[in-house]
C-alpha cells in the first residue's frame, strides 16, 4: 500500500514537472520586446558577394490595435546573407527583430537579373517566415521603393500588401506569393513571373497630385518581370500582363474599355464581372496545339460618343456591337501576351504545363525540346463576351 | 488482467497506425509516386486488415495470450525468446527515434531555442504516466485525443484549401502505375507497425465471439480512416506545394498550418495545430512503450515501475543520440523500412503458417 502510495505521488511530481517542462520558456520573447518585419528589400550591394538588404520594421504605438499607421523604421544593410544582416540591425536596434510579421519581399532590378535563389533561401527555409508573403519586383532599386515616403504617411510594405489584396478588383497585375513562386519554378516548364513595383512622380502616366516633395511619393504595380529559373529574363508591360491574367485564369474583376480598339465613334466601358479560362488540347493546322476558351460577363457601365437615343431594339444591336468590341480588346491583349512569350522564348503562360495536365503521352515527347518549340507553338483563342447589362439605364441621354 | 472494449481497440488502434505519418508521409509516397504517390496511401494501410484478421485468428487458437508468448509455444523456447528479444531491440529503438521527432520538428518549427532533452523529458513524463496507470488508461487517453488529432488535421486541409494551384494533381497515372508500386512500399512500414502493437495487444482483446466480430470491423475501419486521413493530407499538400516542393519541404503539414489565414485577420495558428500533432506523437511513443514492456515481460518476465523507468532512461539516451537531424530521419526510415517491416511481414504469417499446420496435423 505504501509503495502504491509513493509510486502516485512520484507521478503527480512528474506531471507537475512536465508542466514546467513545456512551457517554452528558453524561447520566450516577450511582444514589446519584438521589433515585427514588414518589408524586406534585396538589391546587389556594391563589394562582389554581397546584398544590400533593407529591412522594414514597425514600432507599434501603445494602444494600436492596427500597424497601418505606425513609426516607420526602415535600414538598409550591407550584408553578405541575412543572417548578417540581422546581426547588424540587431547591435542598432534595442528591440529583436521578429520576421513572422512580414507581409511583402521587395526585389531589386539588378539582383533579379543576378539571381535570387541565395537571398530567398533563408526566407524559405528559417522557420518565422511564411510561404504567404507576397513577391514584388522593383523598377529600379528594392530600397527606394521601401524608402518611399507615402503621402497618406502609411508605411511603404503595409501598402504593397494592401495594394495587392484589393488588386481582384482590377486584376490586371498576378499576385505571386513566395509558396508560388517555389511551386512554379519546381515546374520548370513554367517561367516564373513577378509583378512590378515602381515610383511614380506626380504627372507620370497622366496620374498628377499634390506633392511639396521633388521625389517621388506614390507607388504603382503594373507590369510584371518574367524570369528564366532565378533570373530576370524580361518585362511584361501593361497590355501583356493583362493578357496574361486572361490566359491564366486569373480575371476576377476587370475594368475595361474599348477606347483605344480604334477609332469608332462609340465606345464602351465597363467592369467584367467575371471570367473563366478553359484549355484543351487539339489539332491546330495539322499540329498539336492548345485552345484557349475564355467566357467573360461584363456589365456596361459607360457609353462615350453617342448623340441621340435609340429604340430598345437598337440598343440591342449596339450591346451586341460592345460585346463584339470587348471581345477583340481581350483578343489583343491576350496576342500581346503570346508574342510576348514568343520573343522571350520563355513559358510564363505555363502553356507546357496545360499540354502536360492534359496531354501528357504528347508532352513526354516535346519536354526536352520545350524550350525551342515555345517560338512557335500552335495556340488558339475563343473569346466569348456576354454582356449581362447596361447600368441603371438603356440608350443615352439626348443632346441637342 | 486488463481489457479493453472494441470500441477502445478501434480508436485506439487508429492511433497508433497514424502516430505522426502525416508529418512525413507525403514526402515520401511523392519522391516515390510523383504526383500519383497520393493514391499509394490508402493501399498501403490497408496491408493491416490482413495481418490483424491473422493476429486476431491467432487469438482465437490461443486466448489471453500475446504473439511473442504464442511464438514460444509454437516455434520452441529459444526461437520464441529470440524473436521477443528481436522484438524488444527494434521496437525499443525505434521509440527512442520517435521521440527524437518530436523534438526535433518542435525544435524546428516553433521553439528553435528550448533545449532539445526538455521536450523529451516532457514527452517521456507524459508517457511514463499513461504506461504507468496501464493499457486502458492509455486507450481512454487514445479515445479522447484521436479525435482531437483529426479535427485538428481536416481544419489544416480546409483552411488550406485557399492557396491551392490549379491542376497540380494532374495528369493522372501519366507514368502508368509501376511507380505505384514504390510508394505502396514506403506506407507499408507503418501498417507493420501496427502489426507488432497489435502482437502485444492481443492479451488484452476481448475473446467472445460477437466482440472477435467487432475487432475484426474495428481493425478495418481504423485502417479505412487513417488511410483515408492520410491520403486527404498527402493531396492537399501536392494541390499546395505541387509535387516537387512536397517532396523538398521537411514537414510539409507544418507549413500548412503556417498558410492558414482567416479572412486576412487570424493567422500564426500552427502552434495550435503543434499541440494536436505533440498528442498524435505521444501516443506513438507510448504505444512502443507498451510494446517494449510487453516485450520484456514475455521474455525476461521483467515488469514494474523500475523497468519502466530504464526503458524511458534508453529512450531518452536514443533520442539525445540523435540530436543532428537529418541523420536522425535517415535513421527513422532505415528502422521502419529494413527492420520493422521486413520482421512483422515476415514473423506473422510464419506463426499462422505453423499454428494451421500444427492444428491440421493434430501437434500441440
Amino acid at each position: 500500500m505504501k509503495r502504491k502510495w509513493c509510486n502516485k505521488i512520484a507521478l503527480v511530481l512528474a506531471l507537475l514537472a512536465s508542466m514546467l517542462c513545456l512551457t517554452g520558456c528558453w524561447g520566450k520573447r516577450e511582444v514589446e520586446d519584438l521589433s515585427p518585419l514588414i518589408g524586406l528589400g534585396f538589391d546587389l550591394g556594391q563589394k562582389p558577394g554581397t546584398y544590400l538588404i533593407t529591412e522594414q520594421f514597425v514600432k507599434p504605438k501603445k494602444g494600436d490595435t492596427t500597424i497601418s499607421a505606425d513609426v516607420d523604421r526602415t535600414f538598409s544593410l550591407e550584408a553578405s546573407s541575412l543572417r548578417e544582416a540581422y546581426e547588424m540591425i540587431s547591435k542598432i536596434a534595442y528591440r529583436v527583430p521578429f520576421m513572422g510579421s512580414l507581409k511583402v519581399i521587395v526585389i531589386g532590378e539588378d539582383l533579379a537579373k543576378a539571381g535570387l535563389m541565395n537571398v530567398l533561401d533563408f526566407t524559405q527555409r528559417y522557420a518565422e517566415f511564411r510561404r504567404s508573403m507576397y513577391l514584388v519586383l522593383a523598377k529600379g532599386k528594392a530600397q527606394d521603393i521601401l524608402n518611399t515616403k507615402m503621402r497618406s504617411g502609411t508605411l511603404t510594405a503595409m501598402y504593397i500588401k494592401n495594394n495587392i489584396e484589393s488588386g481582384d478588383t482590377i486584376s490586371t497585375f498576378p499576385t505571386v506569393r513566395l509558396g508560388h513562386y517555389f511551386t512554379v519554378l519546381a515546374r520548370k516548364s513554367t517561367a516564373p513571373i513577378i509583378p512590378v513595383i515602381e515610383r511614380t512622380k506626380s504627372g507620370d502616366g497622366g496620374i498628377e497630385y499634390k506633392s511639396e516633395s521633388k521625389e517621388a511619393q506614390e507607388l504603382r504595380i503594373q507590369g510584371a518581370g518574367v524570369f528564366r529559373g532565378d533570373l530576370l529574363s524580361g518585362f511584361l508591360n501593361d497590355e501583356e500582363t493583362k493578357g496574361y491574367m486572361w490566359l491564366e485564369n486569373q480575371v476576377q474583376q476587370r475594368l475595361i474599355d474599348t477606347v483605344d480598339l480604334d477609332k469608332s465613334q462609340i465606345n464602351y466601358a465597363g467592369q467584367v464581372l467575371n471570367s473563366t479560362t478553359k484549355y484543351h488540347v487539339k489539332t491546330i493546322d495539322g499540329t498539336i496545339g492548345l485552345e484557349y476558351k475564355i467566357k467573360v460577363n461584363i456589365a456596361v457601365d459607360e457609353v462615350l460618343g453617342m448623340k441621340e437615343q435609340v429604340s430598345e431594339l437598337e440598343w440591342v444591336d449596339l450591346m451586341q456591337e460592345a460585346e463584339q468590341r470587348f471581345t477583340k480588346v481581350i483578343e489583343n491583349e491576350c496576342q500581346s501576351s503570346f508574342q510576348k512569350e514568343r520573343e522571350l522564348s520563355l513559358d510564363f503562360l505555363g502553356i507546357g504545363r496545360h499540354i502536360e495536365e492534359r496531354n501528357p503521352a504528347y508532352w513526354k515527347t516535346v519536354k526536352d525540346q520545350w524550350q525551342e518549340k515555345i517560338a512557335d507553338f500552335p495556340v488558339s483563342l475563343d473569346v466569348q463576351v456576354t454582356i449581362h447589362h447596361s447600368g441603371m439605364s438603356d440608350s443615352s441621354a439626348t443632346t441637342n | 488482467m486488463e481489457k479493453i472494449s472494441t470500441h477502445q481497440f478501434m480508436t485506439l488502434g487508429a492511433a497508433v497506425l497514424m502516430g505522426g505519418t502525416f508529418l512525413l508521409l507525403a514526402s515520401g509516397v511523392t519522391e516515390a509516386s510523383g504526383r500519383d504517390g497520393w493514391m499509394t496511401v490508402l493501399p498501403g494501410f490497408t496491408l493491416a486488415i490482413p495481418y490483424g484478421l491473422v493476429v486476431l485468428s491467432l487469438l482465437v487458437q490461443y486466448p489471453h495470450k500475446n504473439l511473442l508468448q504464442i511464438s514460444e509455444i509454437l516455434l520452441g523456447k529459444w526461437l520464441g525468446k529470440s524473436i521477443g528479444l528481436i522484438y524488444i531491440l527494434i521496437t525499443g529503438y525505434y521509440g527512442g527515434l520517435v521521440l527524437a521527432v518530436l523534438g526535433d520538428i518542435y525544435e524546428r518549427s516553433i521553439m528553435p531555442l528550448t533545449p532539445l532533452w526538455l521536450f523529451y523529458l516532457g514527452g517521456l513524463l507524459l508517457v511514463l504516466y499513461l504506461v504507468g496507470s496501464g493499457i486502458e488508461v492509455f486507450a481512454r487517453f487514445s479515445e479522447a485525443v484521436f479525435p482531437v488529432i483529426v479535427i485538428g488535421l481536416v481544419l489544416n486541409v480546409l483552411l488550406a484549401i485557399p492557396r491551392m494551384e490549379q491542376g497540380e494533381l494532374l495528369p493522372i497515372l501519366a507514368d502508368g502505375i509501376k511507380p505505384l508500386f514504390f510508394g505502396v512500399l514506403k506506407v507499408m512500414p507503418f501498417a507493420m507497425e501496427y502489426i507488432l502493437f497489435l502482437a502485444g495487444l492481443a492479451t488484452f482483446l476481448p475473446t467472445g465471439k460477437n466482440e472477435l466480430g467487432q475487432l475484426r470491423t474495428g481493425l478495418w475501419r481504423a485502417a479505412f480512416m487513417v488511410g483515408i486521413l492520410d491520403m486527404v493530407v498527402v493531396i492537399i499538400q501536392i494541390l499546395v506545394f505541387g509535387p516537387v516542393e512536397t517532396i523538398r519541404l521537411a514537414n510539409g503539414i507544418l507549413e500548412l498550418g503556417k498558410l492558414v489565414e482567416i479572412s486576412r485577420t487570424v493567422s500564426g495558428i500552427e502552434s495550435l495545430f503543434m499541440g494536436v500533432w505533440l498528442g498524435a506523437l505521444v501516443i506513438k511513443i507510448s504505444a512502443f512503450f507498451f510494446m517494449v514492456t510487453w516485450g520484456m515481460e514475455s521474455v525476461f518476465n521483467l515488469k514494474g515501475l523500475k523497468w519502466n523507468y530504464l526503458v524511458a532512461a534508453v529512450f531518452m539516451g536514443i533520442a539525445l543520440g540523435f540530436t543532428r537531424g537529418p541523420y536522425m530521419l535517415r535513421e527513422l526510415a532505415f528502422v521502419e523500412d529494413y527492420l520493422m517491416f521486413p520482421v512483422a511481414l515476415i514473423w506473422i504469417p510464419i506463426l499462422w503458417g505453423v499454428s494451421c499446420w500444427k492444428k491440421g496435423t493434430g501437434v500441440q
